[in-house]
Parts: structure tokens; sequence; C-alpha cells
């Protein structure tokens, strides 16, 4: 189907969005088998090894009675070993998860999707052909209402989860299955959301008649006034975190001589474990880099669609985007690549700070969790949405009539880099 | 619009990038380093402080003027973008006037039931 002209869509077409699935899941699979399982288990022996060398040697010490300086350096040397040994242990055990439980859900959510579209009637297709079609959607509100359900049976879904895991707790299988009810709406409204923005061609997009938005694309409008209320959320998160920080009694408040704060334990924030050493600042810096890449790809996917007078460079580039179309895919293939390794990245990380002793029960840890957090769910949300963009460019394909689907994804993936400018230097470097 | 102009054969999206690179590449340094490498210079934490905060307005700058075109599209979208700033100075400032037990002495009922709750 040529660039966003054509806009008939076959059913069959759907079915790509299913094999697009499950080459992601066996990418997943791939990837978890290599890291997951392979490589952590080869760092598991190796971490198993020196811990048990430490221990024996803590033992031989301890039957001596006495320690000489050379003994004390070597059990000391040895313990960081076996420290440094548990976190590489951890870094791919824990990437490993990750990358399998992502390309589950990315497998899911693109398969589900783009098989209840293909068993659609195809009498229910636009044909885009239509300069006075509206493109309202009911979608939106029935996505909105889907997660209602979902958050409404949220507590009890995770103790549901917790329960499958430990005999203990009695799960309230009700508000699970309120939960599910939530969850399938939530699939079925964006799988028909997408029905519906598929064959749309660029025409007939909506635009705003009153102050102060009069003459803008309304979903644009929208688009901003939701960034809007985005900036409010994370603004709690941040203006919290100062509150609290500007207390606490860290390392550098006692350095720094405040009176308050003479003679007290020090508080130990995220930041005073991640920012002196090269290891532990280097997956947040990592991540840094990432998404400001990443929101350059999208750029790059934007200013691509929108340049019509587009040609292939020379060499290797050239290569591997032949053809326009190509080039947009793959440009999106690059941001949602970017933004996976930021999950993996940030869960490698957390798991590190939790293996530290800095978990959730503390309320610098806390306060970090829930905020970068909240954080990387926002960018997991622009991941999935970002499938249904790559399956788009890949099958109808954008040109400079419909890109504003990359251009108003392109505004949230932004944010979501603007956020983390914020993010980064108060929770990891401050 | 911004991507017509060009400064070495370059578009301004590609400058944004890597000017938003460097100054990443430069808070990083920032705090990792207690001396200016090459010098006897002490980085101090008024430095620290003062460096990420310039460097955040910087970078939130190039990703809201360049990325998300707020520097070509209409006044109103910018608008809409700094609207609710006044309500984040507005916050930060309570904040800044609030008491320390507004946070720290907030009885346990008030809190989820963490250790920290329990053993205050």
């Amino acid at each position: 189907m040529s660039g966003g002209h054509g806009a008939h869509v076959e059913n069959g077409i759907w079915m790509r969005a299913v094999m697009m699935g499950g080459i992601l899941l066996t990418i997943g699979v791939l990837l978890f088998a290599t890291l997951g399982v392979f490589m952590a288990n080869e760092k598991h022996h190796v971490w198993e090894e020196l811990e048990d060398e430490y221990h024996h040697m803590e033992v031989e010490v301890a039957l001596d009675g006495i320690i000489t300086d050379k003994e004390a350096a070597d059990l000391d040397h040895l313990h960081h070993e076996e420290i440094a040994a548990h976190l590489s242990y951890l870094t791919y055990r824990v990437a490993g998860i990750t990358i399998l439980l992502m390309s589950i859900t990315y497998a899911a959510f693109i398969g589900v999707g783009g098989l209840l579209n293909s068993s659609k009637p195809a009498a229910e297709h636009g044909d885009g052909h239509d300069e006075h079609e509206h493109h309202g959607s009911s979608s939106p509100i029935i996505f909105a209402f889907g997660i209602m359900l979902f958050l409404a049976g949220f507590p009890d879904f995770v103790i549901a989860c917790k329960a499958m895991l430990n005999a203990d707790l009695t799960p309230d299988f009700g508000m699970l299955a309120l939960s599910m009810v939530g969850l399938l709406t939530i699939v079925i409204a964006v799988s028909n959301w997408w029905f519906e923005d598929l064959p749309f061609n660029g025409h007939g997009e909506q635009i705003a008649t009153s102050y102060p938005f009069e003459g803008e694309h309304i979903r644009k409008a929208g688009l901003w006034v939701f960034i809007m209320s985005e900036i409010m959320v994370f603004a709690t998160f941040f203006s919290s975190y100062l509150r609290m920080r500007t207390e606490w009694c860290t390392k550098w408040a006692i350095e720094d001589g405040v009176e308050a704060c003479q003679g007290v334990e020090p508080v130990v924030t995220a930041s005073d474990l991640i920012r002196n050493d090269f290891a532990t600042i280097l997956p947040g810096a990592i991540n840094t880099f990432a998404l400001i890449i990443s929101s350059y790809t999208i750029v790059l996917a934007l200013k691509t669609a929108k340049n019509a007078k587009w040609e292939p460079s020379t060499g290797i580039m050239g290569k591997i985007m032949p053809t326009r179309k190509a080039a947009i895919r793959n440009y999106l293939i690059a941001t949602l690549a970017l933004g996976s390794l930021f999950i993996v990245l940030k869960l490698v990380e957390w798991s590190h700070l939790v293996a530290e002793g800095f978990d959730i029960g503390t309320t610098q840890g806390s306060i970090f969790y829930i905020a970068t957090g909240a954080h990387g769910l926002h960018v997991f949300i622009g991941l999935l949405v970002m499938l249904y963009l790559v399956f788009k460019a890949d099958t109808v394909g954008y040109d400079e009539d419909n890109a504003q689907g990359i251009e108003y994804f392109g505004l949230y993936w932004h944010f979501v880099d603007l956020a983390w400018v914020v993010i980064f230097p108060a929770f990891y470097l401050y | 619009m911004g991507e017509h102009i060009e400064i070495m054969g370059k578009d301004i999206y590609f400058w944004n990038f890597i000017v938003l690179m460097f100054f990443t590449l430069f808070e990083v340094a920032a705090v990792f380093y207690d001396v200016i490498p090459g010098t006897e210079i002490e980085v101090t934490k008024l430095m620290v402080w003062a460096i990420l905060i310039v460097v955040g307005i910087i970078k939130g700058f190039g990703i809201a003027a360049f990325f998300m075109h707020l520097k070509d599209d209409p006044r109103i979208y910018t608008r809409t973008a700094l609207f609710p700033v006044l309500f984040v100075i507005l916050m930060l400032w309570g904040i800044g006037l609030s008491n320390p037990a507004g946070v720290t002495e907030l009885p346990s009922w008030c809190t989820p039931n963490w250790d920290y709750a329990e053993t205050r």
C-alpha cells in the first residue's frame, strides 16, 4: 500500500501486526535466553565462588583471633569483588527478564490488536477519500473507561498477584476480574483506535473554531492540554522531593556544617549511591543519552515524512534506508529500541539499588521509586503507542499529508524527555 | 520553520541534538569530578547546583523550543505549556514557606504501612 494516499486498507494487512508481534516475541525470547539465562548463570557461578571464598576467609580470620593489615585489606578487596559479582549477575538476570516481559507485552499488545482488526468485516474500513469525513472517535472514551475499571481493581489485582506467589494472602478474585475486564476494554479500545486511524490519509483533520485555539488542529491542541496536566503531575513529584530533600540531613548537609545535622546519622539518598562511581552513574547517564537520541530519531522520522523530495543518502545509510517509507519505519524502530533500552537499564539500576539496601520502605526510597517509576511508566506507554506507529509506517506508510500521527506522538515523547531533564539531575545527581 | 535554518550544512535539529548531548555530558562530569580535571580548582556544591539548574534550563529550552516546535508554532502553544509553570512556581514557593513538620511529622495513619512509619 502506497504512502497514505491509497488509504483503503485490506483486513489481511492486520495479520502483519500479528507477525510483528511474533518477531518481537522471538527477539525477546532469544535475548532472554542469552542474557537472562546463559550469561546470568555464568555470572551466578562467579558470584557464588567469590561468596564462598569470602566467607571461608572470614571464618579463617575469626578462628585466628588476630587480623593483620594485609588480611584486612584482602578481606575488604574480596568483599568488594563479591559485591561487584553480585551486581553483575543482577544486571544480566534483570535485563533478560525485563526484555522477556517487555517483548511479551509488545507481542500481546500489537498481536491481539492485529488479530481483532483482521477479523472485522471488510465493509467497516473507511476509505479515507471523503474530504469531509469525520474523524472524531469514541475509542478514547472507551479507553478511559477501561483504565477506570483497571485502576478500580488494581490494588486487589496486586494482592491477587502476590497471593499466587504467597499462600498467606487471601486474594479478592472479584477485583482481579474487574481489572481484567478493564484490561480487555483497553485492548479493544486501542485496537479500534488503530482500526480507525490506519486508513487516515491526513484529510478531514478537525479544526478548532473558537478561542483560544481557533484555526488549530483539535488533536494538537488536545495533546498540549494533556501535556499541561502532565507537567503538573511531575511537578508534584519534583516539589515533594525538593521539600523533603532540603530537610534531610544528607552527607552533603553534614559536610556543609548544617547545625541541625551535627551528630545525626546521614540520610542516604539514591544520588548518594549513584553519583560518585562510574559504574553506578553509567546506567542513568546512558538512559539520558538514549532519550535524547530517541528524541532526535523521532524528529528525523517526522522530517523524512514531511519531505516530499526525500532522496536516499549514499553509503551505508542509503542501504539501511533505501526508500522514504523504509527510512521513516527505521527511524521509528530506532526510537522504539532506545526507549526499550531505557526501561531495561532503569530496572537494572533499581535492582542494584535494592541490592544495596535502598528500597521503597523509606521516605527517600519511596519518592525516588514513585517519581522515576511514574516516568518509566510514561516511557513504556509511549513505547506501546510507538509499536503502532512502526506498524503503520511499515504498511500504509507516512507522508507529508498524514505525518500528524508522528508529530503528535513526538510531542508526547519529547515531553517524556523533558521530564527526564528535570528528574535526572534532581534524583540522580543532586 | 526551524528545519530550513542550516548551520554548516546541518539543520537546527541536529545542532540542538549536539547541544543536548554536550550539556548532558557536562552535568554528569560536574557531579562526578571533585576537582576540575587538569587543574586544582575544586568543584563546590554551589557550583554543582548552579550547573545543574542552568544546564536544566538550557536543555529544557532546547527540547521545548526546537524539538517540540514551540519556537515556530503559534504562541498559544507556548502559553499552554507555560500555564502550569505558574502553579509549579506557586507550589515551590509554598513548599519553601512550609513547616518541616508538615512532612516529617505526619501521623502514621497518613502513611502506608511501611517500616519507617511503624518505627518512627
